[in-house]
């Protein structure tokens, strides 16, 4: 099987908070390439839909925006995590890791009876 | 807080949208060169470059719309949109805007106006420190069925040195003076109080000072202090500092102005600009020398509460009973809250029923009406959707959500209601203008009413509120309806819910209307009642006006009844009138003076049995003027009216029967405790009863003293004209004036006048909930109405096959006046039912009919079912004038 998967509704915004997280301030361009590598091109992602994520982050205050200019000298907007963005993102991590460690136990069985 | 921290910016979104959707290109713009660069480097051709960065991005405009959701809340930016396609559709139909807007206004005005006199009056804090805490305290006798009477100084010492539920009490009494000025003279309204009354109070003056309570014990001999009301600081002294130490005088009487007193003070009355020391000395025993002349406040200790004040003072009341049995036998006493105390109307009787009761009438009332007019302006709309039907239908099923289509009929209906607001709060300025006008006045001139901003707010609060409850239940009710059914526009199943919800609309305005009428009804037969009642004497053409001679100029009694003989002989030379006398209170005029009396042959009466009679001092020619008929015997002549001629009185025929047992009056020898030395007096003359404080009890026994014998220094005149007596009042007042140039004219009223004040407050709350009823019922009229012509238009179609098939006109109205019949008998039946239920709320205001008055609760189901089948009428006849073909080929 090689058909990509759609993005899960919610997860993308933990994903944007997680490339700030590792890479630092960067423009929206930016962190949607680097979702799609992350993901090993397993995720079919419009660029466009990173922009609706990053506005409601910083509606909620978890990420902060401002211009710059890029490695290419083009003006930019960049983004960045703020302590409360932080703060967020180590609660939804550890969420996360639940969910999916729960998961994974419903989807194999086996493993759970032994 | 995240959440909360999201709608703000999402709020603040709402502004600056040019700023937002400019930065958007651009960092659009911006993600889509550093791609294209990125592609460019991989080796892509330009044109490959940009296509490619394109369809990654996917779709520029569908992102930003999908932002735009998020920047901001969807109804702000779709809200305008709503108002103006609102605003369109209610001008298309006006008629159906101006008949909502029209019930609102009337419903919120009429309420709004009561609501504000009814918050002025029984809400708003009283302007004293801590006046919750302020009760008035009267003696009381049960067995002679006085409740709030004037209290004697004796007593009021001994309760303020023993209770110990108060943290203070003063007394008071209020009564008129000229205050002179150089060669200025006037009359005004003067309270003579206690040392502790203004500092009971918690009032301060804003100059000068006030008095001490040893000034206050030495005022009697001295008699020098006064302190001025703000108004009159300002109107006759020009607001000068120099005024404290002001010599003037009072009645004569030299004073010097101490203190003034802050702008807006007034305790009980507004018209009073005059406070002096009352001049008791707390030593003295005055129950030994006075009556019961004093009103008594006091201030309870904090968190006691009435129930406690008036157990203790009953008790004390019982112990100074016993001590002092021949003064205070059978008396108790009676606490009141002072706010309580202030809505008591004085005019008709110290035991009348309270303003309150009217007030709560009358608010009961306007939320009957402002619910007719909610329910009205609810079937309106519910009518008005029900025919949109289709339109709204092809809005949904061009896309519109539910919800989108409630928020759009409650725009509409928000908008009705907050139009309906704004000419409500207009209306509501003028009805208050009119409703103090009816008022009576010894009611506001001891408030200050007017609409304010908190009025204001309330009212479109309220029309707010309207518009959103009577918008949703039609909205829910017509967004939820099939919309297949609708797009066919077919009309059999639109009589459901909605028709359902119009119909129990229509019956609870008709319940209400019936509830409302009969209230109105009731209280407009008492008010005829009232009038139709002969009060004994005739009040037409007669000019009353107050004279009051200063005491210090007039000292012997032989001077004051040389003035008022004289004054009376030449005003009765003046052309245009018949004759003219002088009382020293005009009757229907407030409360009046009582004492006991004897009977000569008869044993002295055992403490608290004694006989009461009211008693009245004139001038000859009293009776022809009023027109009171004499019945036996003759009226007092000059030659009575002299400190030398013997005591003679004049009783009336209430008196005959009820305290001489229809004995033979002329030539009983009585006496009455007026003054310290009573002698017996011969009764030369009976008279007919007044109807006064007696509206529906027995007349009061009464005893009248010709003006030698017991004379004031201020009397009332009565002028009886040959018509116009008003146009008779400069000519009296110049007869005055030649008397005695210093001598000023007050009070100038006519007795009509005088009597119409009696009835003020019954005929204010006769004609507005008369007013209000007559709203309601031309509401309910436009409710029946609206409900069957809707249902008319909708059954065309079956009209039109009934017709076809042969029904004839009358059947078919019939088969209308049928559908509207339902609701209305229903409503009828349960407005009678709830009338019935609430009349016992108005029978304090009753007169000469019951609560269930069988009249008044035949004659007004009779008129509501008149209205509804006019009503119903018009849409039937409508229906059976159908051209069956026509009908058939309608849709």
């Amino acid at each position: 099987m090689n058909e990509k998967a759609d993005v899960r509704q919610g997860t993308l915004a933990l994903m944007v908070l997680k490339t700030l997280q590792s890479l630092g301030p960067l423009h929206g361009y930016g962190i949607a390439r680097r979702i799609e590598q992350t993901s090993g091109d397993r995720l079919s992602l419009n660029y466009g839909t990173v922009y609706p994520a990053l506005l409601k982050l910083e509606q909620e205050g978890f990420i902060a925006s401002e211009w710059g200019v890029s490695e290419n000298n083009r003006q930019a907007k960049y983004y960045r995590l703020t302590r409360a963005g932080r703060g967020h993102l180590k609660k939804q991590e550890r969420a996360w890791e639940e969910t999916a460690a729960i998961m994974s136990r419903f989807l194999k069985p086996g493993e759970q009876a032994s | 807080m995240t959440r909360l921290r999201a709608a703000l910016v999402r709020l603040a979104g709402g502004f600056g949208r040019m700023r937002r959707e400019r930065e958007w290109a651009a960092e659009f713009e911006s993600h889509l060169q550093m791609h294209i660069d990125d592609n460019l480097r991989a080796g892509m051709s330009a044109e490959e470059a940009r296509r490619e960065a394109l369809v990654k991005f996917g779709g520029v405009e569908s992102v930003k719309e999908s932002m735009r959701d998020r920047a901001t809340f969807l109804w702000f930016d779709t809200t305008w949109q709503d108002i103006r396609y609102a605003l369109r559709s209610l001008r298309r139909s006006s008629g159906f805007a101006i008949t909502a807007i029209l019930s609102l206004a009337l419903g919120l005005g009429a309420s709004l106006a009561v609501f504000t006199v009814a918050d002025n009056l029984l809400v708003r804090p009283l302007p004293y420190r801590n006046a919750s805490q302020l009760v008035m305290i009267s003696e009381a006798n049960p067995q002679r069925g006085f409740r709030h009477n004037d209290v004697s100084p004796g007593n009021f010492f001994d309760w303020k040195a023993q209770n110990d539920v108060f943290s203070g009490m003063a007394g008071l009494r209020e009564s008129r003076s000229v205050l002179m000025d150089g060669d200025r003279a006037e009359e005004f309204g003067k309270q003579s109080v206690t040392a502790d009354f203004f500092p009971l109070l918690g009032v301060q003056p804003v100059r000068g000072r006030l008095f001490t309570a040893e000034e206050d014990r030495s005022a009697a001999s001295t008699d020098t202090l006064l302190l001025i009301s703000y108004r009159l600081w300002q109107s006759w002294f020009g607001g000068d500092d120099n005024v404290i130490g002001r010599k003037v005088q009072v009645n004569a009487v030299p004073r010097t102005v101490i203190g003034v007193l802050p702008p807006g003070f007034y305790f009980l009355n507004r018209e009073i600009d005059l406070w002096e020391p009352v001049g008791l000395n707390p030593a003295e025993d005055y129950r030994k020398t006075q009556g019961r002349w004093m009103t008594c406040v006091a201030r309870m200790r904090p968190r006691a509460t009435v129930g406690q004040s008036q157990a203790h003072m009953t008790a004390l009341a019982a112990r100074l009973e016993t001590a002092h049995p021949e003064f205070n036998k059978n008396w108790t006493v009676e606490i009141e809250p002072l706010r309580d105390s202030m809505l008591r109307d004085r005019s008709v009787g110290a035991d009348s029923a309270p303003v309150k009761t009217s007030l709560l009438v009358l608010l009961a009332a306007v939320g009957l009406m402002l619910a007719v007019a909610c329910a009205n302006v609810a079937n309106l709309l519910l009518a008005r959707y029900s025919s949109r039907r289709r339109e709204i239908a092809v809005r949904a099923s061009l896309g519109a959500g539910r919800g989108r289509v409630i928020r759009q009929l409650l725009t509409e209906s928000l908008l009705l209601g907050l139009a309906g607001g704004i000419c409500g709060v207009t209306l509501a300025r003028w009805a208050v203008t009119g409703l103090l006008l009816l008022a009576p006045t010894n009611l506001t001139q001891s408030a200050n009413i007017h609409v304010d901003s908190r009025i204001f707010v309330f009212a479109v609060g309220l029309s707010m509120l309207t518009g959103i409850l009577f918008g949703i239940a039609p909205a829910l009710v017509t967004s939820r309806s099939n919309l297949v059914d609708a797009l066919r526009g077919d009309s059999r199943s639109s009589l459901g819910a909605g028709g359902h919800l119009r119909a129990w609309l229509v019956g609870a305005e008709i319940a209400s209307s019936v509830v409302l009428l009969a209230g109105a009804m009731l209280l407009f037969r008492s008010l005829v009642g009232y009038q139709a009642l002969n009060p004994g004497l005739d009040p037409s053409n007669v000019l009353t006006f107050r004279v009051s001679l200063p005491a210090a100029r007039y000292e012997k009694i032989p001077q004051r009844t040389q003035f008022f003989a004289s004054a009376i002989e030449q005003i009765e030379h003046l052309p245009g009138v018949r004759s003219a006398s002088a009382v020293m209170y005009p009757p229907f005029s407030g409360p009046g003076f009582g004492t006991w009396v004897n009977i000569a042959g008869r044993p002295p009466a055992k403490p608290g049995e004694e006989i009461l009679a009211l008693i009245r001092t004139v001038m000859p020619g009293y009776f022809r003027t009023l027109r009171i008929p004499l019945k036996q015997g003759r009226d007092f002549t000059a030659s009575d009216n002299l400190e030398t001629s013997p005591y003679r009185f004049i009783v009336n025929q209430a008196f005959v029967r009820q305290v001489l047992r229809d004995e033979q009056a002329l030539g009983k020898k009585i006496n009455t405790l007026m003054e310290t030395e009573n002698p017996f007096g011969e009764i030369i003359g009976v008279v007919g009863d007044l109807r006064e404080w007696s509206i529906d009890h027995e007349p009061i026994p009464t005893v009248y003293y010709s003006y030698a014998h017991l004379n004031f220094t201020s009397m009332i005149f009565l002028v009886r004209a040959e018509r116009n007596p008003l146009s008779l009042s400069e000519p009296a007042r110049r007869i005055i004036r030649g008397l005695d140039p210093a001598q000023p004219v007050a009070e100038i009223r006519t007795m009509e006048g005088i009597l119409g004040e009696n009835f003020s407050r019954q005929r204010l709350s006769a004609w507005l909930l008369s007013g209000f009823s007559i709203v309601a019922l031309v509401l309910a009229g436009v409710g029946i109405y609206g409900v069957l012509a809707y249902s008319v238009t909708a059954r065309t179609r079956e009209f039109g096959v009934r017709a076809a098939l042969g029904a004839d006109s009358g059947r078919i109205i019939a088969l209308v006046l049928k559908t509207g019949a339902r609701p209305v008998i229903g409503g009828l039946v349960a407005g009678v039912a709830g009338a019935l239920a609430l009349a016992g709320l108005l029978k304090s205001l009753l007169f000469g009919i019951g609560p269930r008055d069988p009249l008044t609760f035949i004659a007004v189901p009779c008129l509501l079912a008149a209205v509804a089948l006019i009503a119903a009428y018009l849409p039937a006849r409508r229906a059976a004038h159908l051209e069956p073909m026509e009908a058939l080929r309608t849709e």
